[in-house]
């Protein structure tokens, strides 16, 4: 897994922002797996570090504004456009369900971190996800 | 690979030249992804166009630049606009024998 030293510390990186959490939602575009979230955070954890340990973790996108490039639909129509479908869950309900969002590199990147980024803990964030949905803003470029 | 709609009714595989979560971004705001995570490791050079992600959520980007890190060679990657589909669909109208 190579030295702590060879990643990228985030502490003090992260932005200084509050998540207004009960109205915001997360985005991430899928569809997701287990296989694929743990092969995710396996790959942030070889690249970044958090606090001198390697951070274990997942990349998503958070709705912070109410129009704009950071809003809902404008992250949906340019930023995850590629995704013919994406996970969409309120920012409270992975707080509530143990999960850290820590404000990495620019606005609005989050990642969720996870623990130890095995199975289990990547089911247990699927389920907190929720099925993929469709984006319609892709399905208006296909049409 | 994975079975991805590119027309209504129908389906292909896609195979993408290097995996990579398109969600990541990094303090450049461009996708990073491994250059170990590459198919063809010629393929991987900036300006070049690449077919990038999951076999099922591809997309298409252009390669930004290489970066020698610690952890690994970094592949810094920006999202084309528009939809895979609409890429092939460009390919397929112009005629270009494939």
């Amino acid at each position: 897994m190579g030295d702590v030293r060879d990643r990228i510390e985030q502490r003090d990186r992260l932005r200084d922002e509050v998540l207004p959490h009960d109205t915001v939602v997360v985005l991430r575009g899928g569809p997701d797996t287990l296989v694929k979230i743990v092969r995710h955070a396996r790959r942030t954890e070889q690249r970044w570090a958090l606090d001198g340990v390697p951070l274990l973790g997942v990349s998503v996108f958070c709705a912070l504004d109410p129009d704009g490039p950071a809003s809902f639909d404008g992250l949906l129509a340019s930023r995850m456009c590629s995704y013919r479908v994406v996970h969409r869950v309120p920012a409270g309900k992975l707080l509530a369900a143990g999960f850290e969002l820590l404000p990495t590199v620019g606005r609005p990147h989050y990642t969720i971190q996870m623990m130890c980024g095995d199975e289990t803990e990547a089911a247990k964030l699927l389920a907190v996800l929720g099925p993929p949905r469709e984006n319609w803003h892709h399905e208006s470029h296909v049409r | 690979m994975s079975p991805m709609s590119v027309e209504p009714g129908m389906t292909t595989m896609i195979r993408v030249d290097i995996a990579a979560d398109l969600n990541d971004e990094d303090e450049t705001g461009f996708v990073w992804t491994y250059l170990a995570d590459a198919r063809d490791l010629s393929l991987i050079r900036p300006g070049g166009v690449v077919i990038a992600g999951e076999p099922d959520s591809p997309a298409v980007c252009e390669v930004v630049d290489l970066v020698e890190e610690r952890s690994g060679t970094i592949v810094h990657l920006r999202l084309l606009p528009g939809t895979i589909e609409e890429y092939g669909a460009l390919v397929r109208r112009a005629g270009i024998p494939v």
